[in-house]
């Protein structure tokens, strides 16, 4: 067996193993400590490409030669844009084994964010549209199954709707983009495809419905669909080579739009689920608004800020769980108190926040300050939009953190209230990775400003050969 | 000198992130010999300024970060202001933290105090000495969050949490306007170097109307900062942290800060007369307005904090007529009379109360004279000012966004909850 596909079994495997042991039956906890060490080894398994110049490269073809154009040139590729996208699912997959409170653990959840996990760092290795329509669809069954219970009937119904709507446009796209030779059919496939990406990434007017499931489904399915953003991947891929000035343009404007909308409203949310949502549109409309810029900077800034919403996210929902199990459903409208108890939870839900408004000392300023410099060189009004997002956004999650942890103590202390040892570490060490990765972010930028030129010289090419 | 207080913030915060706690003694001991040990780096570097006035004022470390053709720069000036500054605020932090020292003993929120403290001296120390405007804005944010934090460090209060998050509420639009006017400044100059902006190069080389632009976006995070018209009805709400915090941010240091980026971008307002005219109107109606207030406030920290106001109001007219040494000489002058006030407060309190006690009777004249109603009622309503920024900006944000968010609900068939947030 060669190394590559040694390579892709070790990456394959430990999802695997997770989902028979859950069908097999094991006993939830001790499934837990299973999927935390298959967590683990994927991780090391994706990071791997860092460190072995033949992973690093990696290049596997399709097994009959002369695929077709819907099939891509490779089966699976390592580029420098997948390089550090890699190890997300996995470290996702990690924190949220780790965390996940007792009573919210099923092993249908469990093998579910393994077999999640597979297909999005699958996704993150795939150039092929074809594939990536398979895996796209695949992690909307995946969410949508995570749905089930009566009481989320009503988050089911929007997500499916929005979700099947998205993967049919896709899929439409793909195919009106690779069988079709005329070219105002093939802008109409790449159409499809933006709005595709639009809806599942909640980009305004297709928003609605992620605080919706935010707000009434279940907060570890949705953070586990949401927080890598696929569909920022599917974007880079499908989208940003293909299409025209004018549309990564409008799109850029209405991601820039969409960034200030939704972090208004998650200023003015009364429940801290909702908040989430709305702070998950905004994070991840700023991502894109990157992405559809046409300066390395800003594209560079914007896959930074990718890697650092998408930890910083996933840690701050997750600091939210762990408040609604100790306390039930959050209002903001109130102050709930009980820093005392939860200092630690109380920080990292800080540091958490404040990496997403881009605040100094942490990735997500890095991100946010490369982003603005493209923004604004690119459209100069408009670069604005990422201001002003951020410094609502730094509001929203100050008025979330007061309302969650400051105020009147409550006179109940209770175990249920300290944190367990898995979660203090789990919560820890993501703050200090971003903390760490904001003091230090050399190799990142440098790796991401990489990735950014090679996109932008793909773009180039690919105009070029329009042109011929 | 940013060292010193980086080294008991990373102590103290990897700490709180894992959920580990020092000694009350072993905190005391980091604190000291951090501020000690910033404060002799400033004053060696002060003297040696003052000594070889020739020597290059700008310090690089190089390069935090590069992306392409830009970096992100950790350049620092170190010239005789700016060391200045920087002698002044790690001599107040000391001061401050000796003090809290005693003041917060046992307190529980003894550490967190001490971190957020620490995130303050760093801030105000990279403010006073930033060489490039990354670094400014890098300190500006840590200054704004830190103050906001003490603000609420009292957080079993509800009111003092919901003082906590207005004042953030400005100081977010102070920071929009700084990144705003860096953003644009690196746009228009293809520079980001504060000696640029200092030097007034820019108003020759922008032209007039970019440089307004910048200057005007300077001006709001000046006023955001240091709590001048339209801004000021956070100052008194801020009242709410320690006595030890109010001391050094709002008596001593964070309001002067604002104040010492004027001084610093004085250059700039050379070409530009609007912006003269401007800062100056905004100081001496600031000035007017504080004067009047601070007559009819029944709390020492709020007179004080008022009292305060008045002279940075009229720190700003003296930049603005271009008196930059004066400007920088009331500032120190302003800042240390303000810190023994505002630490010796409640020693005074509690002197007076034992000899009102003993007198039987109140002591002293009482806190206003005759002043028409109208008048009254405008100082004691702080101007309306709060009043008028809730009517222009805050209630019509709310009413948008509750419509919005009305709207996104329906569009999904979700239950309204209506009302207001």
């Amino acid at each position: 067996m060669s190394l590559p596909l040694l390579w892709l079994a070790a990456l394959a495997a430990p999802s695997l193993i997770v989902v028979a042991l859950g069908r097999a039956g094991l006993e939830v906890e001790r499934l837990r400590t299973t999927a935390a060490g298959c967590a683990a080894a994927c991780m090391l398994a994706c990071a791997s490409v860092f460190v072995s110049p033949k992973l690093g490269a990696l290049h596997v073809a399709w097994p009959f030669a002369g695929a077709h154009p819907a099939l891509g040139a490779s089966l699976f590729r390592v580029s420098e844009l997948s390089k550090f996208l890699l190890p997300l699912p996995s470290t996702l997959w990690l924190v949220s084994v780790a965390v996940t409170p007792r009573s919210r653990l099923d092993a249908a959840g469990l093998e579910r964010t393994a077999a999640a996990t597979l297909s999005t760092t699958l996704a993150f290795l795939t150039e092929s549209p074809t594939l990536l329509v398979a895996l796209w669809t695949t992690s909307n069954l995946l969410f949508v199954g995570g749905l089930s219970r009566t009481e989320h009937h009503r988050a089911r119904r929007v997500a499916r709707a929005y979700l099947w709507t998205s993967a049919s446009l896709l899929a439409a796209g793909v195919l009106l983009e690779s069988f079709t030779t005329r070219t105002p059919l093939r802008d109409a496939g790449v159409w499809l495809i933006v709005v595709a990406v639009l809806i599942r990434k909640g980009i305004f007017p297709f928003h609605a419905w992620i605080p919706e499931v935010f707000d009434s489904g279940r907060m570890g399915p949705i953070i586990r669909f949401s927080a890598p953003q696929l569909g920022s991947y599917v974007a880079v891929v499908l989208v940003v080579p293909h299409a025209s000035a004018g549309v990564l343009r409008a799109l850029a404007i209405l991601s820039l739009v969409t960034a200030v909308y939704g972090a208004a409203l998650a200023l003015v949310q009364r429940d801290a689920r909702r908040a989430c949502g709305y702070l998950f549109v905004s994070q991840s409309a700023l991502v894109l608004a990157g992405l559809d810029c046409t300066s390395p900077q800003a594209l560079a800034g914007s896959l930074v800020l990718w890697l650092s919403s998408a930890l910083a996210f996933t840690g701050l929902t997750r600091t939210v769980l762990a408040l609604e199990v100790r306390r039930g459903r959050l209002d903001l409208t109130r102050y709930h108190g009980g820093y005392e108890e939860l200092s630690q939870l109380a920080v990292s839900f800080l540091v958490l926040g404040l990496a997403c408004t881009g605040f100094p000392g942490t990735l997500g300023f890095i991100g946010q300050e490369m982003l603005v410099e493209g923004a604004v060189r690119e459209f100069p009004a408009l670069g604005f939009f990422v201001i002003a997002a951020a410094a609502l956004t730094g509001l929203a999650v100050l008025r979330m953190y007061f309302s969650l942890f400051c105020g009147a103590r409550s006179t109940s202390f209770g175990l249920r209230r300290m944190l367990l040892r898995r979660e203090r570490v789990a919560f820890g060490a993501l703050t200090a990775l971003l903390v760490v990765g904001g003091l230090l972010p050399g190799t990142i930028v440098a790796s991401r400003l990489e990735a950014g030129h090679a996109m932008l010289h793909e773009r180039e090419q690919r105009a070029g050969g329009v042109q011929e | 000198m940013c060292l010193a207080p980086l080294v008991p913030l990373a102590l103290l915060s990897g700490a709180a992130v894992f959920g580990r706690r020092a000694s009350e003694n072993a905190v005391a001991a980091t604190i000291r010999t951090s501020i000690i040990a910033g404060s002799i780096a400033a004053g060696v570097a002060l003297v040696e300024r003052i000594a070889n006035p020739s020597a290059t004022s700008l310090l690089s470390y190089g390069q935090w970060f590069s992306y392409g053709e830009d970096a992100f720069r950790l350049d620092f000036v170190a010239d005789a202001p700016a060391l200045g500054f920087a002698l002044l605020s790690t001599g107040i932090c000391g001061v401050v933290a000796a003090f809290s020292l005693s003041y917060l003993h046992r307190e529980r929120g003894f550490h967190r105090y001490f971190v957020q403290f620490c995130l303050f001296t760093l801030g105000i120390t990279l403010v006073a000495l930033a060489g490039s405007i990354e670094v400014l804005f890098a300190g500006w944010e840590l200054l704004g969050l830190s103050s906001v934090l003490l603000v609420g460090f009292f957080h079993e209060r509800p009111a003092t949490v919901a003082n906590a998050l207005r004042v953030f509420t400005v100081y977010r639009a102070s920071d929009a306007a700084m990144l705003s006017a860096a953003v644009l400044l690196h746009h228009w100059a293809g520079s980001g170097s504060l000696s640029l902006l200092f030097s007034g190069a820019p108003t020759a080389a922008l032209g007039p109307g970019r440089s307004l632009a910048i200057v005007l976006l300077l001006m709001i995070a000046v006023a955001g900062k240091s709590a001048l018209l339209p801004f000021s009805g956070w100052l008194p709400r801020a009242m709410e942290g320690p006595t030890s915090s109010s001391a050094v941010y709002y008596g001593a240091l964070s309001i002067h800060a604002g104040c010492f980026l004027l001084l610093r971008a004085e250059p700039l307002l050379v070409g530009v007369w609007l912006a003269r005219l401007l800062a100056a109107l905004a100081g001496a109606m600031t000035a007017l307005y504080a004067a009047l207030t601070m007559r009819v406030q029944s709390d020492v920290k709020s007179r004080l904090s008022y009292a305060a106001l008045t002279q940075v109001g009229i720190i700003v007219i003296e930049i603005s007529l271009g008196w930059t040494t004066l400007a920088f000489l009331h500032i120190v002058a302003h800042a240390s009379l303000r810190l023994l006030q505002f630490l010796g407060a409640p020693n005074v309190l509690h002197d007076l109360h034992e000899l009102e006690d003993r007198a039987g009777g109140r002591a002293g004249r009482r806190v206003t004279r005759k002043l028409p109603a109208w008048l009254y009622l405008f100082a004691l309503e702080r101007g309306f000012v709060d009043a008028l920024l809730d009517r222009m900006v805050v209630r019509p944000f709310f009413v948008v966004a509750g419509w919005l968010d009305r709207l996104d609900r329906r569009l999904v068939g979700a239950p309204d909850e209506g009302g207001r947030r």
